[in-house]
């Protein structure tokens, strides 16, 4: 009895150490760098605004930092950056944008710095170890799904799978983003060629879609009623619904197309301390909680899908690769620009 | 007998050839303001329309890539078709009701002015937005009257096409045409109508052979502006004919200025659009030339209104139908999806919140601040523009530099460059090394107070030469220095008109998009940028709260300009 | 029977009363001026004789047939007539051709009968050769004579014109006053012509309407409205004139510096009296004058020469104040010096 009243304290210890939050020694001093630094700009196409606005408050609220948020769709963002750094200029502290291939060409470039998060080894095994060399990390999945309006579209008339959206019914009725703006819909266009070929576009072409900017436009189309169904985002539409809007979700039984969105630090960014610290606070419980709020996938185990939301283990995903997206999202660009006319 | 000579003869002659020198310098100074803000960018823009991009060498291939491809020179051609379709409904709108205001017993006419002043202070891309909630193709408020109506599955309007964009352009430019046509109705001399009258010409015939023609560079040169207008937006063109899936030449410059950045391209690009303003201007010109219709003099006697009988009901029905289209149904709808939780859901109680408000002004990072900006670089700009333009049209009204022309010509030659190419032109001039004004509010000032040059150099212009200079020379004989006579004197008298330009360029300056959106940088987004960005999401929620509080902050302004100046000084051509 | 009659016609804006109690009768072919410093009321009477302008009380009848009334108006398109106004209206966007036909076109002539009487007037006016130009490159006599040929080739009933020299400089002036009054001889056009320059109302017309406040203050011929003006408003506003005040005793009335039989004079009773005595009407010599005139010693007080004429001021030695006496330029008298002022009571003018 004595041996193993004497491991009492030890076990003690060893589950104080294993459960309680870890106050590393790098993520102190960080945090005094970052108070002096004040402040950090975002790019960022990953969220709505409301769900950027969110992370960034979180952000602001734990270490008294300012967040920059600056909001846009990912082409555009790409844009923005593209024109600071022809001109010289860092404005941009942290990149976080929905297309792939902009972190392949930057990276070639030289364009970021080499930064691996301490909690890296604490996210979901599925989103670690995205770059290899460690310069830019995944720090937001989502799926392009089919989306519809439950009150004017019953459960079982819904699209099923992404060929139903070519369906005459729904001419005049369906919504989408831009691929020349928005990462989502780059991809997901990138998909839906490689799965049916450009055919597809050029039958769906024929539904007149209504076609804005971001993904995220099918959320206010599919609201207003303007359209019934869209090829939307499952985090912004599952959002919308929990406040009481007529939403509805359909995994396609095809594959829903998984977006794995990676952020990484600029070179040469006048804020390093706040940078690194926002890597951190990207893949930390309290953002993971954020992230669920805003039906996004939480990135932390410890934290739970959100209610309404499928695990992502039960649902079928596609996804194109890295070196596909990189080289595949410019052309369906310019092919959709020749499709649809703009 | 001798006559001695003044005692003053050396000193004076001294003094004059002192001021000989600061005059030559003051030119100098100006000249060289000018030619930064206004010939540099220009000389940029055409110089890097021929520049190849990654090696600096002479070459046609922007060009070339600028119109290679059908889709780029449909674009052009759907501007042109736009500019056209635009000006000619505005005019449709505009010429009745500037006519029935200004020359006939219509009823509410008061009434009618204040509603195209409310229009004029609308931005077009709010207008834009308030259009795609009356008109979107399902869920459009008008649409959905119709089916209720009528029972049918669909509507009838699309905003989203050619003719909805036409329309929504059309109803926010129109304000420059009746301007135009009401100050130059009123300005026909009334004894020019009499002389008909008299020799037997009833008020019809008057309207059609003496009135309206004297009125027409006016006309014309009001349609001539909405065109320019039209063809250089960018707001309402991308919220609308984009998912209308037509290009036009400011959306293809956004893109241009896209992925990967082409600045090359897009100033070969523009060049069509210089071209095209400026051939117009010409045009106008050389129609009126001959005829010299300077005879508007507005003076003599009470002008005796066009009396309509039972027909005034009819127009001041067409009135309302405008002010409808324009003022009334579009306010309506901004403010419900302005306090609605989901602007769809329509008009229920339960759909009533202040959220939207409350998540621009203290959520959102950057909307508060952006209204800021606005209305700083606004201020900024309008008092750069006042202070240089009365320096400017001081010196050339009175002669006091050789070449003064050309002084007073570079502060209206902005006047042809449309929004969008000059703020490409400040691009390719100022945003790189150098000078590196990439991403700072300078280049913002800077490219609006060239762009509202043109406004104030007029109204200072028409101000200084409504003033005696014998004032001024009064204060010189008693002892005083030309600087004196114009701080004691001329701004003194001034004081009005100044006020007037300044509200006069600062209001346009706040809603200012075509410009800002190829030269803000994060941090110095302004309202208009935001607007903008928001419609990307389709977040017409949070979009319609930001225009109504831009809208809202403007009240006082025009306010303030009613008060000191009288009761429509935005709708006078020029604020003396 | 007249042509055109005002009876009673006032018009008033508010509380002021721009004409009143206007009554005036024009004969067919008649030249009539209505004269008087700006702000009488001459050119709201013009107009609304034009129909610009409706009256409030009083009537307007021409060839007998009422035009004008408190509350019916008939419109200036239909009353026939002409009117030329202050700045000429010469419309700018058509030639003078078109501008002077453009009355011929309303009353629907044929375009060759149009061109026939357009050029006939041109001729009278002497602008034929100019006839395809436009206005903004005329002169400022050019244009007038265009307003001229325009309102006079339609032969109207009545000829208005609104102080249609006042733009004009004083050469122009002077011969184009002949020009009017040639024009109305040779069409014998019922005219009213509104001026405040009384030699242009001198000048032109057959009588002379002088007003004041609104007011009429004498209507006569110009030569009339000279020697026997009735008020003292008329007598300085038409020439120059020497305003003598006097006052009754027993047979005589006493002024300034001398007196008169009140037999001689006319309008002589009453007590206070004003006269109105021409400058020219009084005779200065070194000697003094026999004859039935008075004869009253002075002293020159102050002279001015203007080439065509001397203009003395010369104080009765037993007076206080000077009358003033215009002679030729040849009669030259020193200040200071003593003269002879002869004075004939019968040209002395009782006004009020």
């Amino acid at each position: 009895m004595k041996g193993l009243a004497g491991l009492a304290p030890i076990a003690s210890l060893v589950a104080v150490l294993a459960f309680a939050p870890v106050a590393h020694a790098d993520v102190k001093a960080l945090e005094e760098g970052a108070k002096k630094e004040g402040e950090l700009t975002w790019y960022v196409a990953h969220y709505t605004s409301e769900g950027a606005e969110d992370l960034g408050r979180g952000f602001t609220e734990m270490y008294g930092v300012k967040v920059n948020v600056v909001r846009t769709t990912a082409q555009v963002a790409y844009q923005r950056l593209l024109q600071d750094l022809k001109n010289n200029q860092t404005i941009c502290d942290v990149f976080s944008s929905t297309d792939v291939g902009h972190y392949v060409r930057l990276a070639a470039e030289g364009r970021f710095e080499k930064y691996v998060p301490e909690t890296e080894g604490k996210i979901l095994p599925t989103f670690r170890n995205f770059d290899p060399a460690g310069f830019y990390h995944t720090t937001s999945a989502g799926l392009v799904v089919l989306t519809y309006n439950s009150t004017k579209v019953k459960a079982e008339e819904a699209p099923k799978k992404w060929q139903d959206l070519l369906d005459i019914k729904w001419k005049g009725k369906v919504s989408t983003g831009h691929p020349g703006f928005s990462g989502y819909v780059g991809t997901w266009v990138l998909t839906m060629k490689n799965l049916y070929g450009w055919g597809y576009f050029d039958k769906l072409e024929k539904n007149k879609p209504q076609i804005g900017r971001s993904i995220n436009d099918t959320v206010t189309a599919l609201n207003a009623g303007e359209r019934q169904v869209a090829a939307g985002a499952d985090g912004s539409t599952l959002f919308s619904a929990s406040r009481g809007n007529p939403l509805a979700v359909a995994y396609p039984t095809d594959g829903s197309v998984l977006i794995i969105a990676p952020s990484a630090i600029m070179k040469g960014t006048k804020h390093p301390n706040a940078a690194r610290l926002f890597m951190e606070y990207l893949y930390s419980i309290e953002a993971a909680k954020i992230n669920a709020k805003h039906f996004a996938i939480p990135l932390r185990p410890e934290v739970p899908s959100p209610p309404g939301a499928k695990p992502i283990s039960e649902i079928k995903t596609i996804r194109p690769t890295v070196a596909d997206i990189d080289k595949g999202i410019p052309e369906v660009i310019e092919q959709w620009r020749d499709t649809f006319g703009n | 007998m001798t006559i001695a000579a003044p005692a003053v003869a050396t000193s004076d002659v001294s003094r004059r050839s002192i001021s000989f020198d600061s005059t030559w310098l003051i030119w100098i100074a100006i000249m060289a303001v000018l030619l930064f803000l206004v010939v540099s960018p220009f000389i940029y823009l055409v110089v890097t329309s021929f520049t190849a991009e990654k090696t600096g060498a002479f070459t046609f291939a922007n060009y070339a890539a600028a119109y290679g491809r059908a889709r780029y020179v449909d674009a052009l051609m759907n501007s042109l078709k736009l500019g056209g379709a635009a000006a000619a409904l505005a005019g449709l709108f505009a010429i009745p009701l500037a006519w029935a205001v200004a020359r006939t017993d219509m009823p509410g006419r008061g009434l009618t002015r204040m509603l195209v002043l409310a229009t004029f202070i609308t931005p077009p891309y709010t207008g834009a937005v308030a259009w795609i909630l009356l008109a979107g193709p399902n869920a459009g408020w008008l649409n959905r009257f119709f089916m209720l109506v009528t029972g049918a599955e669909a509507g009838p309007f699309n905003i989203y096409s050619f003719p909805g964009l036409a329309l929504v352009i059309a109803l926010y430019s129109f304000p420059y045409i009746f301007i135009f046509t009401s100050a130059a109705l009123e300005l026909v001399s009334s004894e020019m109508e009499d002389a008909a009258n008299i020799l037997g010409a009833g008020a019809w015939r008057t309207m059609r052979r003496v009135t309206l023609p004297l009125a027409l560079p006016a006309i014309l040169g009001g349609l001539i502006i909405c065109f320019l207008e039209a063809i250089a937006l960018f707001g309402s063109p991308a919220m609308i004919a984009i998912p209308a899936r037509f290009n036009v030449v400011t959306t293809q410059l956004f893109q241009f200025f896209g992925n990967p950045v082409r600045v090359e391209v897009a100033a070969a690009y523009a060049m069509p659009l210089l071209g095209v303003t400026i051939l117009l201007i010409l045009i106008q010109r050389l129609m009126t030339r001959r005829k010299g219709f300077v005879a508007l003099t507005g003076k003599g006697g009470e002008r005796r209104a066009i009396r309509l009988g039972p027909w005034r009901w009819a127009m001041f029905g067409y009135a309302m139908l405008v002010a409808s289209l324009a003022v009334f149904l579009p306010y309506l709808f901004l403010i419900q999806a302005a306090f609605a939780k989901a602007w769809g859901r329509g008009f229920g109680l339960e759909n009533i919140s202040l959220r939207n408000f409350h998540f621009v002004l203290f959520e959102h990072a950057t909307a508060a601040k952006s209204v800021l900006n606005s209305f700083l670089y606004a201020g900024v700009s309008a008092t750069a523009v006042v202070i240089l333009t009365l320096g400017v049209a001081y010196i050339v009204t009175r002669r006091l530099v050789p070449f003064g022309g050309i002084l007073g010509f570079l502060c209206i030659a902005p006047f042809v460059i449309p929004g969008v190419v000059l703020a490409i032109g400040f691009y390719a001039a100022y945003a790189p090394p150098p000078l590196a004004l990439y991403g700072t509010a300078l280049i913002l000032v800077l490219a609006f107070t060239t762009r509202f040059l043109p406004i104030g150099y007029v109204n200072a212009s028409a101000a200084i030469r409504a003033l005696n200079p014998e004032m001024e020379e009064a204060v010189r004989v008693l002892g005083g220095s030309r600087l004196t006579a114009l701080r004691r004197v001329v701004a003194p008298l001034l004081k009005r008109s100044l006020l007037g330009a300044w509200l006069l360029i600062f209001i346009p300056a706040t809603r200012e998009l075509s410009a800002a959106i190829f030269l803000y940088g994060p941090n110095t987004k302004v309202a208009s940028v935001m607007i903008f960005d928001m419609s990307e999401e389709g977040n017409f929620e949070y979009l319609a709260a930001l225009a109504l509080i831009l809208q809202v902050l403007t009240l006082p302004l025009l306010w303030i300009g009613q008060k000191a100046l009288g009761r429509d000084f935005m709708l006078r051509r020029n604020a003396t | 029977m007249s042509k055109l009659v005002l009876k009673n016609v006032a018009r008033r804006y508010g509380t002021v009363e721009a004409v009143a109690d206007f009554s005036l009768e024009l004969v067919p072919g008649e030249f009539v001026s209505l004269l008087g410093p700006s702000g009488c009321g001459k050119t709201t009477t013009l107009r609304m004789i034009a129909g610009f302008v409706p009256p409030s009380a009083g009537t307007i009848e021409m060839d007998g047939r009422q035009i004008s009334s408190p509350s019916s108006v008939v419109p200036p398109e239909k009353r026939r007539m002409s009117m030329i106004f202050q700045s000429y209206a010469i419309w700018p966007n058509m030639t003078v051709g078109e501008n002077v036909g453009f009355g011929l076109q309303v009353r629907k002539l044929s375009r060759a009968e149009i061109d026939r009487k357009v050029d006939a007037i041109l001729d009278v006016v002497q602008m034929r050769n100019l006839k395809g130009r436009y206005p903004a490159e005329l002169s400022g006599g050019q244009q007038q004579r265009v307003a001229l040929a325009r309102a006079i080739v339609v032969e109207p009933e009545v000829l208005l014109l609104d102080e249609p020299l006042s733009n004009l400089d004083a050469n122009l002036r002077e011969e184009m006053r002949f020009e009017i009054r040639r024009l109305h001889d040779e069409f014998k056009i019922t005219t009213v012509y509104v001026t405040h320059d009384q030699s242009e109302a001198m000048v032109t017309s057959d009588r002379i309407v002088v007003m004041n406040h609104g007011r009429i203050e004498q209507i006569d011929a110009p030569h009339k409205l000279y020697a026997r003006p009735k008020s003292r408003f008329v007598a300085g506003f038409i020439g120059r004139t020497n305003f003598l005040e006097g006052t009754r005793q027993g047979s005589d009335v006493r002024f300034d510096g001398f007196s008169a039989a009140a037999s001689r004079l006319e309008g002589s009773d009453g007590t206070a009296l004003l006269y109105s005595l021409r400058p020219q009407a009084i005779g200065l010599s070194t000697q003094k004058p026999n004859g039935s005139s008075l004869a009253v010693e002075a002293e020159i007080a102050g002279r001015s020469y203007l080439g065509e004429y001397w203009d003395y001021q010369a104080r009765p030695l037993g007076g206080t104040r000077s009358v003033r006496v215009s002679t030729g330029p040849g009669a030259v008298f020193e200040v200071g010096s003593r003269v002879w002022l002869e004075i004939d009571p019968a040209a002395m003018v009782r006004v009020e």
